[in-house]
């Protein structure tokens, strides 16, 4: 399309004349153009949907899940006799994924049929020949979706702040836990504008972003399982462990008798490369948001946000050689503990699939930027103007 | 009325030149010349389906013509649209409102979007309101606002950046009578001060009122141009009644003068009626009614029986066929 709107008209023979060519100024940005189309959309928005209603509904949802897992993990660790730390932490991880899921849920539903309800209301195209340029208008959009989306985090805030305070979270975790959910759930409205902006019809870019919101969601995981086979395979590996002989002697408990040394050995076993698709779950917004967290105690920590981030890192560092399976010698927890830290220090996934989504966001908008630059050269199928 | 100015190309006004687009395989606008002058009050006339809203989108900015040059108060819109849109005023024939806002506040956004600044926007859109007398409902959301009252607040907002031309699609459907008048004494006033006011309409008998020039348009196509006192000027028929409708008939057919029977079903009688007739002009039919009066016939009135711009459409729908 953008080729198009290059092209001059065949007819015109003054083009020539070098004038000033403002028709093509899509992405002039003035912070009063934004202002003006987010103010529009929000009074219309918070006047015409039963807002409170929603907020409260959510904030009453968010609340009991909030109590439940309480409830639940600190049964849990009762029976478990752990310390606080592991509640605090499960509780965080639990709410925030919750509030995550949530938010994927809600967003779509505040951008994904923002132009062409619009279009079907017969507001756009009395917009458009305004002085707005296409960008004010997307970006008043987006933003006035967003802010929207940031009330319902909002109300959930004071749920996330209850399970930060059960312990186990650094500071830092929670701002930029919340940071991050933010930044999700603007990619989430940005793409659903780019959706309403490309389909006519508001079912079908709703349908299309929470198709995308899945995808990364579900998709994304069910691939990466799907393509480990693709990357498995028996492999000549080296392996650190005892080494068998005949006279080797065992105790009770299964460890070797005497004072016997560990070798290493090549071995044919099957591993996974998982190091050549980790790239697959990066985009995931629950593995962004789990893996930005900063980790607890891996060898004891049981909470999801852990758990994630412990087992991205590690499909992203792959297969390490030696294998460890000298675990009879008596140093054997520190080297495990070592090999931990250094999947924890060396895999962050997070930067990638927050770039990845950003990216994501950024489309949407230049779709959306695309489709509202006027004068229309071509339109699309089915696409009324005004 | 003012006697428009002589067909030229001037700075200020529209001026198309062989404006072409299409959907597809469909040419909605198939060469379209247009010249609407400043000052003037110009009437954009063809049946629906004939491409005045497609040519409208593309003088307001929204399309790009596939061929031909439009020029809208000396700029084109093509090359620089935002120069254009600053000085166009665009009424779309169907339009929706943010029905949650009031109407003050929808004029104020529209204000902010052509960067009207603050302080003379609020004078401005009190002043809108007077003017499409909806200022005791300024302040109540949108959604109350009947179809007429919406339609005024369209007038309204495409005023609300006081453009030098000013486009509007069907302005007058949904308008109660009276909103109907106050319409024209509005487009009449914005003319007079030098404003281009282009209006698309197939309700032709309120056009003869208000415009000065037509453009009859018919398959994407112009296929005519005329002022309004021109269309007054030619040949269409009159409506003349007397108190004795075969009486009339016997005068007519003995005066020498043609006539047809208003209903084609019954045969003149000696009843109050009228009948049809062809007249060039006001002076012919000054010069029927005084030889008829003289005569001793009982006329009771003698008026055109169509608009003038109704007249030419019909004539020009006729040649068509």
């Amino acid at each position: 399309m953008s080729a198009d709107l290059q092209t001059p008209p065949a007819a015109a023979p003054d083009d020539a004349a070098g004038r000033p060519d403002r028709s093509t100024g899509a992405w002039s940005l003035t912070w009063a153009g934004v202002r003006t189309v987010a103010t529009l959309e929000l009074r219309q928005r918070v006047r015409s949907t039963r807002w409170v209603v929603a907020l409260v509904v959510f904030a009453v949802v968010v609340g009991a899940v909030t109590t439940l897992t309480f409830l639940a993990s600190s049964s849990a660790s009762a029976t478990m006799s752990d310390d606080g730390v592991s509640v605090g932490r499960t509780m965080f991880g639990f709410i925030v994924f919750f509030v995550l899921f949530l938010g994927l849920l809600v967003s779509p539903t505040l951008s994904a049929t923002s132009i062409n309800g619009d279009r079907a209301a017969g507001t756009l195209a009395t917009l458009q020949v305004t002085l707005l340029s296409p960008a004010e208008i997307v970006l008043g959009k987006l933003l006035a979706a967003w802010v929207a989306s940031l009330a319902f985090l909002a109300v959930s805030v004071p749920f996330v702040v209850w399970a930060f305070a059960a312990g186990g979270t650094p500071v830092v975790g929670l701002l930029t836990t919340l940071l991050l959910l933010a930044v999700v759930l603007a990619v989430v409205c940005a793409v659903g504008l780019g959706f309403s902006a490309l389909v006519n019809r508001g079912a079908g870019s709703a349908v299309l972003t929470y198709v995308t919101v899945a995808g990364l969601c579900v998709v994304t995981l069910v691939v990466f399982g799907l393509s480990m086979f693709l990357v498995s395979g028996d492999e000549e590996v080296q392996v650190n462990q005892l080494p068998w002989s005949s006279d080797l002697q065992f105790d009770d408990f299964g460890n070797p008798i005497g004072d016997v040394e560990c070798e290493l050995v090549t071995q044919e076993r099957y591993v996974a490369h998982t190091e050549r698709t980790w790239w697959l779950l990066a985009p995931n917004p629950f593995v962004v948001v789990a893996d930005a967290l900063p980790g607890g105690d891996i060898q004891t920590a049981s909470d999801p946000m852990t758990l994630i981030r412990y087992g991205v890192r590690s499909a992203r560092v792959g297969v390490q050689e030696p294998l460890e399976e000298c675990w009879n010698a008596g140093d054997w927890e520190e080297r495990q503990a070592e090999q931990m830290e250094r999947v924890e220090s060396s895999g962050a996934v997070w930067p990638w699939g927050l770039a990845t989504l950003v990216l994501l966001g950024a489309g949407g908008v230049v779709v959306a930027v695309r489709r509202l630059t006027i004068p229309q050269a071509t339109l699309p199928r089915g696409m009324r103007v005004a | 009325m003012s006697t428009p100015t002589p067909a030229r190309p001037g700075p200020g006004g529209i001026v198309t030149q062989d404006v072409r687009r299409h959907f597809g395989p469909v040419r909605a606008v198939d060469g379209m010349d247009l010249v609407a002058h400043p000052g003037a009050v110009t009437a954009l006339v063809g049946p629906n389906g004939s491409g005045k809203t497609t040519l409208l989108l593309m003088l307001a900015g929204l399309l790009r013509p596939d061929a031909g040059t439009i020029t809208v108060a000396g700029v084109d819109p093509t090359v620089d649209g935002l120069g254009a849109r600053a000085v166009t005023g665009w009424m779309p024939d169907a339009f929706g409102t943010w029905d949650s806002l009031t109407a003050r506040e929808i004029l104020l956004t529209f204000a902010a979007a052509y960067r009207v600044p603050a302080e003379v926007a609020t004078t401005r859109v009190a002043e809108l309101l007077e003017t499409v007398h909806l200022a005791d409902l300024a302040d109540r959301p949108a959604h109350v606002l009947s179809r007429g009252q919406k339609q005024r607040l369209g007038l309204a907002r495409a005023l609300v950046h006081d453009p030098q031309v000013l486009l509007l699609d069907e302005p007058a459907s949904g308008l109660d009578p009276r909103s109907r008048v106050d319409l024209r004494v509005l487009l009449r006033g914005l003319a007079a001060q030098g404003r281009t006011v282009l209006v698309s309409s197939h309700v032709l008998t309120e056009l003869d009122e208000m415009a000065d020039d037509a453009v009859f348009v018919s398959g994407g196509r112009t296929v005519a141009r005329q002022t309004v006192e021109e269309a007054t000027a030619t040949r269409r028929p009159w409506r003349l009644r007397a108190l004795s409708q075969s009486g009339l008939a016997a005068w007519l057919d003995a005066a020498g003068v043609p006539w047809t029977p208003e209903d084609t079903f019954a045969p003149p009688a000696d009843v109050p009626g009228g009948v049809l007739v062809e007249l060039d002009g006001e002076e012919a039919a000054a010069a029927l009614l005084r030889t008829a009066v003289g005569a001793g016939v009982p006329v009771t009135s003698l008026a055109p029986a169509a608009g003038a711009l109704e007249s030419t459409y019909l004539a020009l729908e006729e040649e068509r066929r």
